[in-house]
């Protein structure tokens, strides 16, 4: 019976395939009806590469695969149990394609907000001596657009257990708006943007009607562990600047978050990511003190190029600078 | 200021590197830990070095503020998600250890099913497999009850359950349809669990994972009840197999977890239909003969 019916439907798309016209289905059952003895020995065999009936158009190979189960072809095999099956299963479906929706917008908006946080951060990097205060007003001008539009869109969509449940598709994405956040706040204060103040920052975000986004401790922990990267380039940046106590500061502030990290890292929930992270920061934490460590023992040599001070500097002569 | 003014300088600028991060109590012996490689020097700088420490300002922040000292706000606020997060992970043991007991009462029922294959009268089978369904279903209204504690987060412990609830939802769908024949629907799974009202539900997937996982029974009980002459079995399951790979074929599925069990299904399906195949081309089905020549 099954693969009778799934014979129709074969011989439907071959027939679609030669003829231009298309042919109502009545028309083309009485030849394929030819098809019918042959498989009716056959009804076991339909998922396998069975043998091509001996119709005039049975040299389809593949058609064993999806005959059987056509949900078209058992349709009309319907017992009384198989139609409530597919009620049910059309109701699922709908579920399915709702959340797999969402999900899609979420991936986009988490990587729109990867994108623009990125650019934030880019514009902290173009900082120097003579133009922190604009760089970091036009980075911060930069980060309220990304909140407005990007972090918007996600407080659109993380609505009820969404905001769990749909973890992975924005976390990517809130992690790097903190790192941005926080790293443009260092620059401007030299300390931490906290996550009640990040959150309080997100409370004015989309209508009343809906509940507002709260960004959870993984994600700001997570975020907080990638600045290490983007203040050890900074560090780096200013000791080649010559402002080495800028990067002095920077060391002993990824220090503080490194220390206080390892305590937390044991207690998140899924930590084989931050464990990876940790590892990147410490490699940052001693790129830093390393390049501290150069300035220190030779700064001498670097001093009188770069000058990070108007006076004259002996301090790096050892105990020569005792003998004036 | 006794020494002279470039020496002071000098000397505030050497005690800024030798010390960067340890608070300005402790630089004093940092630096003395630092000096014995210069006898000379350390003689005539612990005296001033004292001197450059008395005002921190001066070493600190070139602009961005010291922080050579672990801020107490920075700190407090790590405290404070140090003292969530081991909440969290209280509340996750918590649901663990009623997930492990799920895990053991879905194992024990699982087991008792498991007679099916055996020739034993199938109200014995069904009834020790019910006993446990009571079982699980007291403890997942425990579990309901302890994730009351945290509205809003079943899917941040969701993956604590998630694989014990789809085994549980395989056994029942196929406790059911050995009872009726029929597909335990997601709302009959919901209420058989006790889960139908409330926060705490059953996950759509975790159903449909769960159904993927009954289809796996199918090939061997059907080998088995043939063997044992029920030789109208193999045609009742490829019936309700069929319908229920065609209407898992009416979803649109990620390449996750779900859609991998559900490509396993086709196998079972094959299986059940060599089953049948192997019946019927010996003429064994019952009262199939004339049914199938109409």
């Amino acid at each position: 019976m099954l693969p009778l019916r799934g014979c129709h439907r074969r011989l439907l798309s071959l027939r679609g395939v030669t003829a231009p016209s298309l042919l109502p289905p009545i028309t083309t059952t009485p030849t394929t009806s030819m098809a019918a003895p042959q498989s009716h020995s056959h009804p076991a065999k339909t998922l396998r590469a069975s043998p091509p009936p001996p119709s005039t158009a049975g040299s389809a190979p593949k058609r064993s695969r999806t005959m059987a189960t056509d949900a078209a072809a058992t349709a009309h095999s319907a017992s009384a149990g198989c139609s409530a099956m597919k009620a049910e299963f059309a109701k699922h479906a709908e579920y399915l394609n709702t959340l797999n929706d969402k999900r899609e917008r979420l991936v986009k908006a988490s990587r729109d907000l990867t994108m623009n946080s990125k650019k934030a951060i880019f514009q902290v990097h173009r900082i120097s001596k003579n133009n922190k205060e604009e760089v970091l007003s036009k980075a911060e001008n930069d980060l309220t657009v990304v909140v407005n539009q990007y972090i918007g869109k996600l407080v659109k969509e993380l609505q009820g257990t969404d905001f769990w449940k749909l973890r992975r598709a924005y976390t990517f994405g809130v992690q790097e708006y903190v790192e941005a956040a926080t790293f443009c706040r260092f620059c401007k204060t030299g300390t931490l943007l906290s996550l009640a103040e990040i959150n309080d920052s997100l409370l004015e975000l989309g209508d009343k009607s809906v509940e507002p986004l709260q960004i959870n401790v993984l994600d700001y922990v997570l975020g907080v562990a990638d600045l290490s990267g983007e203040l050890m380039r900074l560090a780096i940046g200013r000791i080649s600047d010559g402002e080495v106590e800028y990067a002095k500061n920077i060391c002993a502030f990824v220090r503080d978050i490194y220390r206080e990290l390892t305590l937390v890292v044991p207690l998140m929930d899924d930590n084989s990511e931050m464990k990876k992270k940790m590892e990147t920061m410490l490699q940052s934490v001693v790129k830093i003190e390393n390049a501290c460590f150069s300035v220190h023992v030779r700064g001498s040599e670097y001093i009188p190029l770069l000058g990070s001070s108007a006076d004259p500097d002996y301090s790096f002569f050892g105990a020569s600078d005792f003998d004036q | 200021m006794r020494p002279a003014a470039t020496a002071t300088a000098a000397l505030r600028l050497r005690a800024a590197f030798l010390s960067p991060p340890p608070p300005p109590a402790a630089s004093a012996a940092a630096a003395s830990r630092l000096l014995p490689r210069r006898p000379t020097a350390s003689i005539l700088l612990l005296p001033l070095r004292r001197l450059c420490s008395v005002p921190p300002h001066a070493v600190g922040a070139a602009g961005t503020g010291s922080s050579s000292q672990p801020s107490p706000v920075m700190d407090a606020q790590f405290e404070s998600f140090r003292a969530q997060l081991d909440e969290s992970s209280t509340l996750r043991d918590r649901i663990r250890a009623v997930v492990s007991e799920v895990e053991s009462a879905s194992r024990v029922a699982s087991a008792a099913l498991l007679l099916v294959h055996q020739p034993v009268h199938l109200a014995d089978v069904l009834g020790k497999a019910k006993a446990q369904v009571e079982v699980i279903k007291g403890l997942y209204s425990r579990l309901a009850e302890i994730l009351k504690e945290c509205p809003g987060q079943y899917y941040r412990y969701h993956g604590d359950w998630r694989s014990e609830t789809q085994a549980v939802v395989s056994m029942l769908a196929f406790m059911h349809w050995l009872e009726t024949g029929g597909l335990l629907m997601h709302a009959e799974a919901q209420e058989k669990l006790g889960l139908s009202s409330g926060e705490f539900g059953l996950d759509v997937e975790d159903y449909l994972t769960g159904l993927c996982f009954m289809s796996n029974d199918f090939p061997r009980y059907v080998v088995n009840r043939v063997t044992a002459g029920d030789y109208d079995c193999p045609r009742k399951v490829l019936t309700f197999l069929t319908d229920l790979h065609a209407s898992f074929r009416m979803l649109n599925l990620r390449n996750d977890f779900l859609r991998k069990k559900f490509d396993g299904m086709k196998y079972d399906l094959r299986r059940v239909e060599e089953v049948y195949y192997d019946v019927k081309i010996r003429g064994l089905v019952p009262g199939e003969s004339k049914q199938e020549a109409a």
